[in-house]
């Protein structure tokens, strides 16, 4: 008996064929979705885990780092610190395997390209001997190719720069780091734990192949580059026994229960032999946390993607089986009157949520397998430029999407399916189960407008919890549209509006402390406009995050009183030499530290604690800052400037800019960067868009025709009566265009708290930016919804026109 | 002497099934004069659902001529069809069929906005005409089957159509409402001047009529005046 029930049951949805398609389609996106968004998380954790990992296939990735910001230790400063590090190591539980000295050096490729126009080329140069720590990554992959440097003048440069260069294994470039230019011959392409996500200092946006390079040389080959004495080094890797867990600047708790205490004293240590020396986990290196918060990024979202597409789908199912339960309702009076018990009715209309659900998941897993995963995976190459290994999708991971989303649809079927087995025979031959009405105040509302559009009012209104759960879902659908939209319009706006038009400079000369003297002479010869910048790293006090601080020579809020604008969104600019150091931070440093204006805090540059007082909060800083007065910063780091700005006008040759600097960074050259990083997520994100407006249309889609068939016998009661197919459009067309502008309205204002939600949840210290909800966007969020429903009235128009007035007499009449 | 409404010369209407041809109608004459009162008779099956159904131009006939006013109906045209009845047809259905959402005032109000021109003081006399005119702000759901009958009749009435057409218009109502409300409905019809063709089982209804017609076999067995 219940086999005939489903049976039944099955053929009834049959005959509602495109609401069931709806649904499929919907249950289709979002397991496909999941999977592709799962297969990305999963992969930029695994790639993230094994690149890093203390093992022959990894990079041994330092656990500790201790660096010399403002000059380079030589072989016996940089011994002696290691020896100091390791007879003064802490009591934990955390053993120290290694310290290795390392000489990092900012530098240039000065580059030909096939035309014969010569380029400089940003870059960094580390020097490696065969190191057992932060080593070079070379996977067995067309990407990688060659051997490690063994001579004083061989170098390998690293895989992401090769294809903008066009170079070859055997061919010999020519770089510089200060000291004029020296040809190495490349011997191999790899790349570094430092730069897999291969992005200039000072920038979160991946250069454009060519744009940037860096090069990993033996130490001797990139001592003679830097004109150094043997063994000089500028930073120490500092390697403990396994892996432990570092604080995250993500969480509120402390994960680096054991390592913090360890990088305290270190600090200690280091601060007490060079007192610039600064001391930082993982969490510092700016590269290794980027690829580490996409994947957390990933591992969060993807469920939360996952979870509303799935419940969109469960909403749909929900309203789909109510209206068939509701279609139904004779049918299973009638079943029941025949003594059909309740258990008999109950099961296949739980079945059948069920079976929509497997088919939606099957085929939604097949397109994520195939179509999706893969998407995520080149996707996940491009825009980190390392070539994914381990390509298969999870296991876990697919198990995972298909149990959430079979698990929802069980529940969406539940609530209908006892609606059913508890329909009232009685009421329902009473024909009392049909009736639904508006309620009183709307009916009170409308009493006075015309009765054609009081009842477009009404009918519209007539199934609360259906549109409301209408709403829901297009809401749901606008934020996967409009996060998409809001977030690439505030990335355009403060990445590449905020250099556009807040950077009065054209280059920025990267100098060694202390010869930026050159470049200022080179400037005042050439009649160029500029202004020296100093940067600094400080710590906070007693916590292991860090921040840039900008010494800055003018500032500005508009207009070209400054060579670097800010956009202050509170308080006043500083002045320089109060007696307490005044500063500017940005409205990151304000959301995490809660650092307001008016108040004096302490920073920490090596072990100096400096007191400030902030005076303003600045905004469009993605990465945490604080700007001092430049003459303010040196006072206390002393140091001048650890870079030049400069306005070139035209005409002015620059060339020479390249022997006295050890990098130029190009202003333009970085909008290109950031034009190109737009330009390779446009798939990503249209596609995330596409996904939204597909499922608002399917949702209302749904809904409104739902809301037709409910009224078949009230349409065709004024065909009947002889009302004219274009009274009846106008009526529709009326309602379409009411529901379709208070669900694109409640989407829009869903959409732009849900956005502001989803990104602070995503915001961290390394990566902080606030959407600003621009009101074109939420009115064209509006405007789609408000266009899917009117466009779906010729679809009811067709249907009405379809229907077969002879056969509804009959039933009006049987 | 009134003049002929309405002129069906060898209408027919087959229906194609698997099992074969189905001939609904086979070879129907009828002429209607305006002002009478007319009841179709005939077991299930014996065709008067489809005459009516062509009678009012929901139905395309197979075959025939159908003339109303010395005008050749519509046919196999829904638009022109709909016009049709939109300007001469009236329509009450056995179950009533009125608009649960709006009162018994607005589904007056809506059938006349509908066809171009609302009045509502006509809408409140015709609700007066079939004894309703305290009900007017109440809704479908809160008046007897009986009263939503005549609503029904009232909004037929409405647009002032030249014929009126009832299927099994008292079939869902017990005898004594049905007595009330054909005699609401003669009344209302002799007053606006409206010929009426209806279809039933219920023999004691032909007391309303003053011509009854018989069907089986989708042919005329007898036509009698009463």
């Amino acid at each position: 008996m219940k086999l005939l029930l489903t049976k039944r049951l099955a053929r009834s949805l049959w005959r509602t064929k495109l609401r069931l398609l709806a649904v499929v389609l919907i249950i289709l996106v979002g397991v496909m979705a999941g999977i592709a968004f799962g297969h990305y998380a999963h992969t930029a954790t695994t790639m993230y885990d094994d690149i890093y990992a203390d093992s022959d296939d990894g990079t041994n990735l330092a656990d500790v780092w201790v660096e010399n910001p403002r000059t380079i230790w030589s072989s016996s400063e940089a011994s002696t610190l290691c020896e100091e590090i390791s007879a003064q190591w802490p009591e934990s539980e955390l053993v120290m395997m290694e310290c290795e000295p390392r000489l990092v050096v900012d530098g240039l490729l000065f580059h030909t390209d096939e035309d014969g126009v010569e380029r400089l080329v940003p870059a960094i140069w580390h020097g490696i001997d065969e190191g057992y720590v932060d080593r070079i990554w070379m996977p067995e992959h067309d990407c990688c190719d060659g051997r490690l440097a063994q001579a004083a003048n061989e170098i390998v440069l690293d895989a992401h720069a090769v294809e903008g260069l066009g170079v070859e294994i055997g061919d010999e470039v020519s770089i510089g780091a200060g000291q004029g230019g020296m040809n190495f011959t490349i011997v191999g392409f790899g790349y570094h734990a430092h730069h897999l996500y291969f992005a200039a200092p000072g920038t979160i946006v991946p250069a454009e192949s060519g744009a940037f390079a860096t090069g990993y040389l033996t130490a001797e080959g990139l001592e003679a580059l830097a004109n150094l004495t043997a063994g000089s080094a500028n930073v120490l890797l500092i390697d403990i026994v396994g892996s432990p867990d570092y604080d995250l600047l993500s969480t509120d708790e402390d994960e680096g229960e054991l390592l913090t205490p360890v990088v305290a004293s270190l600090t200690e240590i280091a601060t007490g032999v060079d007192q610039a020396a600064i001391v930082y986990d993982r969490s510092g290196i700016a590269s290794v946390e980027f690829l580490r918060a996409d994947a957390e990024g990933a591992m969060k979202s993807y469920p939360v993607i996952t979870g509303m597409l799935v419940i969109v789908a469960g909403i749909t199912i929900f309203l789909s089986l109510q209206r068939l339960i509701q279609s139904q309702a004779r049918e299973i009076a009638i079943l029941r009157t025949l003594g059909i018990p309740r258990s008999a009715i109950m099961p296949s209309y739980v079945i059948a949520p069920l079976g929509i659900g497997l088919i939606g998941s099957f085929f939604g897993a097949l397109l994520g397998i195939f179509l999706g995963a893969p998407w995520m995976e080149a996707m996940y190459e491009e825009l980190i430029g390392i070539p994914v290994l381990s390509g298969a999708v999870a296991t876990s991971s697919l198990l995972e999407i298909l149990s959430i989303t079979m698990l929802l649809v069980l529940i969406s079927g539940i609530r209908p399916a006892w609606q059913a087995a508890n329909l009232d025979p009685l009421v329902v031959m009473r024909g009392e189960h049909e009736v639904k009405l508006s309620s009183r105040a709307i009916q009170r509302m409308t009493a006075r407008l015309p009765t054609t559009v009081g009842l477009t009012v009404r009918s519209s209104t007539r199934k609360p919890i259906r549109l409301a759960f209408t709403f829901f879902a297009v809401g749901l659908s606008m934020l996967i549209l409009g996060s998409m939209l809001f977030m690439m319009d505030s990335m355009e706006d403060l990445m590449i509006g905020n250099v556009e038009e807040n950077a009065n400079w054209d280059s920025q000369a990267i100098v060694f402390p202390g010869t930026e003297g050159n470049i200022v002479d080179w400037a005042d010869e050439n009649s160029v406009d500029y202004e020296l910048l100093l940067t600094f790293p400080a710590n906070l006090v007693d916590d292991p995050r860090q921040l840039t601080v900008f010494g800055l020579e003018e500032f500005a809020t508009s207009g070209e009183g400054a060579m670097q604008i800010l956009n202050l969104a509170e308080g006043r600019l500083p002045v320089a030499d109060s007696p307490t150091p005044e500063v500017l931070i940005d409205n990151g440093i304000q959301h995490f530290l809660d650092w307001q204006v008016g108040q004096t805090q302490t920073v920490l540059f090596g072990s100096q604690a400096v007191e400030v007082k902030i005076v303003g909060i600045t905004e469009g800083e993605v990465s945490r800052t604080m700007y001092f007065h430049r003459s303010d910063l040196a006072a206390e780091v002393g140091i001048e400037a650890t870079s030049v700005l400069l306005t070139i006008p035209d005409g002015v040759d620059s060339d020479e800019l390249s022997q006295m600097s050890i990098g130029i960074i190009e202003k333009q050259g970085m909008i290109d960067s950031m034009n190109s990083l737009m330009e390779k997520q446009q798939g990503f994100f249209v596609a995330i868009q596409m996904l939204g407006v597909i499922i608002a249309f399917v949702v209302l889609f749904n809904t409104l025709i739902m809301n037709l068939a409910e009224r078949d016998s009230e349409l065709a009661t004024l065909r009947v009566l002889g009302a004219p197919l274009k009274r009846i459009g106008s009526m529709m067309l009326g309602e379409h265009f009411a529901i379709g502008l208070i669900g694109g309205v409640l989407g829009a204002i869903f959409s732009i708290l849900g956005t502001k939600w989803l990104m602070s949840q995503m915001v961290q210290w390394a990566f902080y930016f606030e959407v600003s909800a621009d009101l074109v966007i939420s009115a064209g969020l509006a405007g789609i919804v408000l266009f899917i429903s009117v466009a779906l009235t010729p679809l009811g128009m067709w249907r009405v026109r379809q229907m077969d007035l002879v056969e509804k007499v009959k039933e009006f009449s049987n | 002497m009134a003049g002929t409404l309405l002129e069906i010369q060898g209408m027919k209407r087959y229906y194609e099934m698997v099992s074969g041809t189905v001939k609904a109608l086979d070879g129907v004459d009828i002429s209607i004069s305006e002002g009478e009162r007319i009841i179709l008779l005939g077991p299930s099956g014996s065709g008067k659902t489809t005459l009516l159904n062509c009678v009012a131009a929901l139905d395309s006939p197979t075959a025939g001529d159908y003339s109303f006013e010395g005008a050749a109906v519509p046919r196999d045209a829904p638009e022109q069809m709909t016009t049709f009845r939109r300007d001469n047809i009236g329509y009450v259905f056995q179950f009533f069929n009125l608009l649960q959402d709006l009162t018994v005032l607005e589904n007056i109000l809506l059938i006349q906005e509908l066809s171009g021109g609302r009045d509502e003081k006509r809408a409140r006399e015709l609700l007066a005409l079939v004894g309703l005119e305290a009900e007017v702000d109440r809704f479908p759901t809160e008046i007897s089957g009986g009263q939503q009958q005549r609503v029904a009749i009232a909004r037929s009435l409405a647009k002032s159509p030249k014929l009126l057409l009832g299927d099994e218009l008292t079939g869902n109502l017990d005898s004594k409402t049905s007595a009330m409300v054909m005699e609401v409905l003669v009344k209302a019809c002799e007053a606006e001047g409206i010929t009426t063709i209806f279809v039933t089982h219920d023999e004691s209804l032909t007391q309303y009529a003053t011509r009854v017609i018989r069907l089986d076999s989708g042919k005329i067995l007898s036509d009698e005046n009463v």
